[in-house]
């Protein structure tokens, strides 16, 4: 269990900048959109989140907008700027070099 | 909203130490979310109470959530740390380059770091405010100091009148400051130690104003030497990013420029007056952790 939250922990930043890639998000519907997208294996707290998106905000990898529903409820929006879109790029080849070295050393092997 | 999730949020408020703008960003952010959260778990069946509870569970220690958003904003950015040096940096170029005894350049710098406390201050204390703030206040240490070369039978009642409202203008300004972050209140008397080893080192009680004009001549680029090192402590303070970091960077440097005062003055300040000053620059820059401590408890009890 500790080991897990370790690694979610090492892969927040990325995890945070791909869903905020792929549209501007609110605090709340990403905890939810994470949970959904991983069935169930990313459980993130709020205690988590927030502080992570305050890091990313203030390396200026991302910047939260204010805006006001037709319901009159305001929400805090999360776009992705120009800074954090190079750094997924980096981070997204990281991963997948990670992934392909892991698979070929973690898969049992096939004859 | 629910009590105890009021309750949360101040005690959020309470430990971020963020200036009031992000303060009130941070709170309204998490405020929105947890009324979101409220909404999903009473659509889900659960009471009012049952919803409350379960969203404090998720939402985590207050302290912690409040410890981590206020380290990914604590960390100053390059220009902000040369601002809040700025004023010890001049202080130190005023000595240095042997400008302390123009006039114009004393007034200059005067009225400079006034307007920049006040600026700062209007601002909402952002952390660069403090160092500019600590020498806006040497003013009225200064004329308090000068009180002492009135005639005889007039200093004291100067002082009877001037040193309890001085007193009161600097604790109320501390308190205030305070408020915002104890560390701050060390950052803008980091100082002080610093001053007061000068002064003892200068000894300009009972003598002549030649006297200590030519021990302060003499002390001038060493004075000048001290102010930069306390510029590049203050870079450093607002650099760095954990608190623990913070309060030892402020320690080490009330300790290296003391030692400098000591060196410099050959013997000039003896050592028990040097011991003296190391525990009063220990005071002065712990004593604000208690004093928000008293504080908060002094607010909770009247609270309740």
């Amino acid at each position: 269990m500790a080991q897990r939250r370790e690694l979610i922990k090492g892969s927040i930043d990325s995890l945070l900048l791909c869903l905020i890639d792929q549209q501007p998000i609110y605090g709340y519907r990403i905890i939810k959109e994470l949970e959904r997208r991983s069935q169930g294996y990313f459980k993130f707290k709020e205690g988590t989140l927030y502080p992570a998106l305050h890091r990313l905000e203030k390396a200026g990898l991302i910047r939260g907008e204010w805006q006001t529903l037709p319901s009159g409820r305001q929400r805090r929006y999360y776009h992705i700027t120009e800074k954090g879109l190079r750094s997924l790029v980096t981070e997204r080849n990281q991963w997948r070099d990670f992934l392909a070295a892991m698979n070929l050393i973690i898969q049992p092997a096939s004859d | 909203m629910v009590t105890v999730l009021s309750r949360y949020l101040d005690s959020v408020r309470e430990n971020l130490r963020l200036d009031c703008s992000l303060e009130s960003e941070v709170i309204h952010e998490l405020e929105t979310h947890i009324e979101d959260e409220l909404q999903e778990l009473r659509e889900a069946g659960l009471s009012e109470e049952e919803a409350a509870n379960t969203c404090l569970k998720l939402l985590g220690s207050a302290k912690v959530v409040a410890r981590q958003i206020c380290e990914a904003h604590s960390q100053g950015s390059w220009s902000q740390a040369l601002l809040a040096a700025m004023p010890h940096i001049l202080f130190g170029l005023l000595f240095a380059l042997n400008w302390w005894r123009g006039i114009g350049w004393l007034l200059g710098m005067l009225v400079l770091v006034l307007s920049m406390a006040v600026y700062g201050w209007w601002r909402g204390k952002p952390a660069w405010l403090f160092p500019w703030l600590g020498y806006s206040l040497l003013p009225v240490v200064a004329a308090g100091l000068l009180l002492l070369y009135l005639p005889q039978g007039w200093s004291w009642v100067a002082i009877l009148i001037y040193i309890p409202l001085a007193l009161w203008l600097l604790y109320s300004i501390t308190v205030k400051t305070i408020k915002r972050d104890w560390l701050y209140t060390s950052l803008m008397l980091l100082p002080l130690p610093a001053i007061a080893g000068w002064f003892l080192a200068v000894e300009p009680i009972n003598k002549l104003p030649q006297h200590w004009l030519q021990r302060m001549q003499e002390f001038a680029p060493w004075i000048g030497l001290t102010f930069l090192a306390l510029g590049l402590t203050v870079a450093t303070f607002i650099r760095v990013r954990k608190r623990w970091l913070r309060v030892s960077v402020l320690v080490v440097s009330g300790l290296i420029t003391l030692t400098m005062v000591a060196y410099y003055t050959n013997g000039k300040l003896s050592l028990p007056a040097f011991l003296i000053l190391i525990v009063v620059m220990l005071l002065l820059l712990l004593s604000p952790a208690f004093l928000e401590r008293t504080l908060k408890h002094t607010g909770q009890q009247s609270a309740t």
